[in-house]
C-alpha cells in the first residue's frame, strides 16, 4: 500500500506517531486540551469530562470486543462497580488515611476489585461466544444494579436514592472544581489510550488478536484461551472500573439509574461506530455518541430560542436525526469513523499524488 | 459665579455619581430567564409533552402581569430524555448561555434534583423547582436553593394516615414499588402509623410495573389490612392489584399519593377494565382544575387555556401534572417578584431567603387557604375519592396540614 511513510530503520517502524500529519494531530490535540482547560466555560468542561470518562470505558470495551472478539453487554456494570467501590473505599478511609492519599489508594483498589469481578463475569466466555456471550454478560448488569439498590447494602451504596461522592485529593491537590477534574480526567484518558495502544505491541495483546481472528487456531499455536480470555475480561473491566472511579469523583452524586443497560449499549455503540480494534476508534466513537447529540441540541436551541412549543416538536426530531447519523456512518464506513480519518490522513500524507 | 478647576471636577464627579450610580446599581437585563429540563423524549415523554404547554401559558400570563418588577420573563426549555446527566448538562448550558439573566431552573426528576443539588454553589447556584416530591429535597440545610411544590411524600403519607385514623381505621398495609420514590416515605410512614396508634400489618415491595400481582393480593388478604396505601406507581398496579383485590372479594380500602391521582389515567382504566376504582382515595396537594369556584387563579388559567389551547384537550382541563408545574412556576415567580420589589438583587442567596420566608401566601386557589413554605415545601393536601360514574375525584376531607 502506498502510504507516504518513509521508514529507514526498525525504530521508525516501531513509532506510534509515524508521520508528520499524525504528529500534528496528536501534539495539536494536546495543545487543544491545554487551551481547553484554560478557556472553556463550565458547560464545555462538563461535556468534555463526559467524553473523557466514557472514553476510558470504551478503550476497555475495545480491548474485549475490538481486539479479542468477545462481546459484552454487561460493561456498564463494571463502571458501576468502579464508581461505587471508589466511593465506599474513600468513605471507609475517611479519617483513617490522610486525605492526600485516600484517592490514590481508593482508585487502584477499586480498579483491582472491578478487574477481579471482570474475571468472574468472563467465565462464560470459555464456553460460549458471540450473541450467547452477550446474553450471558447481560446478567452482570442486572445483578450489580440489584445489589446496589438492595436495602441490605444501602448503608454503603445509598440504595435506590444514590450516594453523595467525596472530593478527591491527589497529594494535596484538591480537585474540587470541574476544571481541575477535567485535567485529571484528560490525563487519565490519554494514558488509557496510550496503554491500550501499547498493549497490542506486546505478547498479550497479540494473543488477544489471535483469539479474535480464530480462537481454536490460537489455542493450537499454544495460546491459553482460559488465561487470555479471562485476562481480556479483567483488563477491559479494569478500564471500566477506572472510568467508574472518574465518574464518581466527577459527579457530586451517583445514582443506580446512571449505570443501567443503556450505558452498556452506549459503550458498545461507541466502539462499533468509532472503529473496533483501532486505537483511536473509541475516541471517535465517544465523540459521536456524546458530542453529536449535544451539537444537535445546541443547534436546535438556537433555532427555537428555547421556545417551549417549538422544543416540543424539535426534541423527538433530534433523536431521529441522531439515529439517522449513526446509520449513515455505519453504511458509509462499516469499519468505523477511524477508517474515514485514516483515509483523510493518508490522502494528506500523499498529497498532491494519489488519494483514496 | 465663576467655576474654577476644582469646582468643575467636583461638580462633574457629583453629577456622574448622581446619574451614573443608579444606572449601575439598577442595571437590569432586558429579560429574566427561567430554564427548564423536560422529558420530551424517553420513558416519560407523554408526561413531558403534556406539561410543556404550561410553560408557554405561564410565560404569557406572568408577562401580562408585568413580569418581574417590569422586566419580562422568558422560559427556555430543553429536552432531558429523563436522564439526570442530561438535565445537569442542560443546566450548565443555560448558565453558560444566559449568565446572570438565568434566575431560576425547573428540573424534571428527583434524580436530576439530587444530581444537581451539590453543584448549586457560588456563581452556579440558582433557585430550582421540579416535578419531585422527594422528602430529601425538603431540607433547606442540605438543599437551600431547591424547593418542593407541595407536600413531600412523607407529608402525603402523614395526611393519608391521619385521615385513616380520623375514619376510625386500625390496620394499614404499605405496598410500594422498588424505586426511589416508592421507598421514600415508608420508614417515616411506619413511624407516623405507630404514633397514631395504627398497626402496619404488611409492607410489600413490588416492581414498579408488571408485578407478580396474585402473590401480593394473597398477602394483602392474609394481612387483613383495612387500608392499603400504594406508593411509587403511576398507573402500573391499579388494574391488577385493586382489580385483583376486588375479584378476590377483599374489603380493603385503597389509598394513593399524588402520582396516583390523575383523572385522565383513572378514566382510561375505568373505560378499559371497569369501575373497580370506585372508592379509591388519595391525597392531592392541589385543588382539581374543575373546582374553580373558590380559585380565582384557576379561573385566570381557564381563560388563558381557552385562548391558547383551543381545540386541544388542555382547553378545558389542566391535568394534575400540569397544575404541579404551574404551582412550581408560581412559587418561582412570587419569589422573584418579591425579591425584586424589595429592592434586592436576584441572586440565588437572596431568592433562597425570600423563598424560605414565604408565609400566608394566597395562591389563588391551588390550596385550601394561605400557605407557608416550611422546609422549602408546602405541607398541605386534601383527600379525594374517585367516582367512576362522574369521572371526577371528589373531596372526602378538609384541607389537612402537617
Amino acid at each position: 500500500m502506498i502510504n507516504g511513510n518513509l521508514k529507514s530503520s526498525y525504530g521508525s517502524d516501531e513509532r506510534i506517531v509515524n508521520n508528520g500529519y499524525k504528529q500534528a494531530f496528536v501534539y495539536g490535540s494536546f495543545l487543544c486540551l491545554a487551551a481547553f482547560a484554560l478557556f472553556a466555560n463550565d458547560y464545555m468542561i462538563l461535556i468534555a469530562c463526559q467524553v473523557g470518562i466514557l472514553l476510558v470505558a470504551v478503550v476497555g470495551i475495545n480491548i474485549l470486543t475490538g481486539y479479542t472478539g468477545l462481546i459484552s453487554l454487561g460493561h456498564g456494570a463494571f463502571v458501576a462497580i468502579g464508581a461505587y467501590a471508589v466511593t465506599i473505599l474513600h468513605n471507609a478511609m475517611d479519617g483513617i488515611v490522610p486525605d492526600a492519599l485516600t484517592a490514590l489508594i481508593a482508585i487502584p483498589v477499586a480498579v483491582t476489585i472491578t478487574a477481579l469481578i471482570g474475571i468472574i463475569v468472563g467465565l462464560p466466555s470459555l464456553r460460549v461466544k458471540g450473541l450467547y456471550l452477550a446474553v450471558a454478560t447481560l446478567a452482570a448488569s442486572f445483578i450489580v444494579i440489584f445489589i446496589v439498590e438492595n436495602e441490605t447494602f444501602a448503608g454503603y451504596t445509598g440504595g435506590v436514592v444514590g450516594i453523595n461522592t467525596p472530593v478527591p485529593n491527589l497529594l494535596g491537590w484538591e480537585l474540587d472544581t470541574k476544571r481541575e477534574m477535567f485535567i485529571f480526567i484528560s490525563v487519565s484518558a490519554v494514558l488509557a489510550l496510550l496503554a491500550g495502544q501499547n498493549l497490542f505491541r506486546t505478547r498479550v495483546g497479540r494473543a488477544f488478536i489471535a483469539i479474535r481472528d480464530r480462537d481454536y487456531s490460537a489455542e493450537i499455536l499454544g495460546i491459553s484461551l482460559l488465561r487470555y480470555k479471562l485476562m481480556s475480561f479483567a483488563l477491559s473491566a479494569a478500564y471500566c472500573g477506572m472510568a467508574g472511579a472518574l465518574f464518581a469523583y466527577f459527579y457530586a452524586r451517583i445514582l443506580p439509574e446512571q449505570f443501567e443497560l443503556e450505558l452498556s449499549l452506549e459503550l458498545i455503540a461507541a466502539v462499533i461506530v468509532g472503529g473496533m480494534g483501532r486505537t483511536l476508534g473509541p475516541l471517535f466513537g465517544v465523540i459521536l455518541i456524546v458530542l453529536v447529540p449535544e451539537l444537535i441540541k445546541v443547534t436546535a436551541s438556537v433555532v427555537t430560542n428555547g421556545d417551549t412549543a417549538s422544543t416540543r416538536i424539535i426534541a423527538p426530531l433530534q433523536e431521529i436525526i441522531f439515529g439517522l447519523l449513526l446509520i449513515f456512518f455505519l453504511l458509509k464506513e462499516p469499519l468505523g469513523i477511524n477508517h474515514i480519518v485514516d483515509r483523510l490522513i493518508r490522502a494528506a500524507n500523499r498529497w498532491p499524488f494519489a488519494r483514496g | 459665579m465663576t467655576m474654577n478647576r476644582r469646582a468643575f471636577l467636583g461638580t462633574t464627579a457629583a453629577a456622574t455619581a448622581a446619574l451614573g450610580t443608579p444606572m449601575i446599581l439598577k442595571a437590569q437585563p432586558a429579560e429574566y430567564i427561567i430554564g427548564a429540563s423536560l422529558p420530551l423524549t424517553g420513558p416519560f415523554a407523554t408526561a413531558g409533552q403534556l406539561v410543556a404547554p404550561a410553560f408557554t401559558m405561564a410565560q404569557k400570563l406572568f408577562n401580562d402581569e408585568g413580569g418581574v418588577a417590569g422586566t419580562p420573563i422568558r422560559f427556555v426549555t430543553e429536552d432531558s430524555g429523563y436522564i439526570p446527566q442530561n438535565s445537569l448538562a442542560n443546566y450548565q448550558r443555560a448558565l453558560a448561555s444566559h449568565g446572570n439573566n438565568l434566575v431560576g431552573y425547573m428540573a424534571d426528576s428527583t434524580g436530576a434534583m439530587k444530581l444537581m443539588a451539590p453543584e448549586l454553589k457560588g456563581a452556579n447556584a440558582r433557585i430550582m423547582g421540579s416535578t419531585s416530591f422527594a422528602s430529601e429535597l425538603a431540607d433547606p440545610a442540605t438543599h437551600p436553593y431547591q424547593y418542593v411544590s407541595g407536600p413531600s411524600y412523607q407529608s402525603q403519607f402523614d395526611i393519608l394516615l391521619e385521615n385513616i385514623k380520623a375514619e376510625g381505621g386500625t390496620t394499614v398495609a404499605f405496598i410500594y414499588s422498588n424505586t426511589e420514590f416508592g421507598r421514600d416515605p415508608i420508614a417515616h410512614g411506619r413511624a407516623t402509623a405507630e404514633r397514631l396508634g395504627l398497626k402496619v400489618v404488611l409492607e410489600e415491595v413490588t416492581k414498579p410495573q408488571g408485578a407478580d400481582i396474585p402473590t401480593h393480593v394473597t398477602k394483602l388478604a392474609q394481612s387483613g389490612a383495612e387500608y392499603c396505601i400504594l406508593q411509587g406507581y403511576v398507573t402500573g398496579v391499579w388494574p391488577q392489584l385493586i382489580g385483583g383485590a376486588r375479584q378476590f372479594g377483599l374489603p380493603t380500602k385503597f389509598r394513593g399519593t399524588f402520582w396516583g391521582m390523575e383523572k385522565i389515567i383513572a378514566d382510561r382504566i375505568t373505560e378499559q377494565a371497569g369501575p373497580f376504582l370506585a372508592g379509591y382515595e388519595g391525597v392531592m396537594p392541589y385543588r382539581y382544575f374543575w373546582d374553580q369556584a373558590d380559585a380565582p387563579r384557576y379561573q385566570t388559567y381557564a381563560k388563558y387555556a381557552g385562548e391558547m389551547f383551543a381545540g386541544t384537550p388542555l382547553e378545558k382541563y389542566l391535568s394534575t401534572w400540569t397544575l404541579q408545574t404551574m404551582c412550581g412556576l408560581e412559587i418561582a415567580f412570587k419569589t422573584l417578584r418579591d425579591t425584586a420589589e424589595a429592592g434586592h438583587e436576584l441572586t440565588a442567596d437572596n431568592l433562597a431567603e425570600t423563598l424560605a420566608g414565604i408565609s400566608d401566601w394566597d395562591t389563588g386557589g391551588f390550596f385550601g387557604g394561605p400557605i407557608s413554605m416550611v422546609n422549602n415545601a408546602i405541607g398541605t393536601g386534601r383527600v379525594y375519592a374517585y367516582d367512576p360514574e362522574s369521572g371526577l375525584f371528589n373531596p372526602t376531607s378538609d384541607w389537612l396540614s402537617v
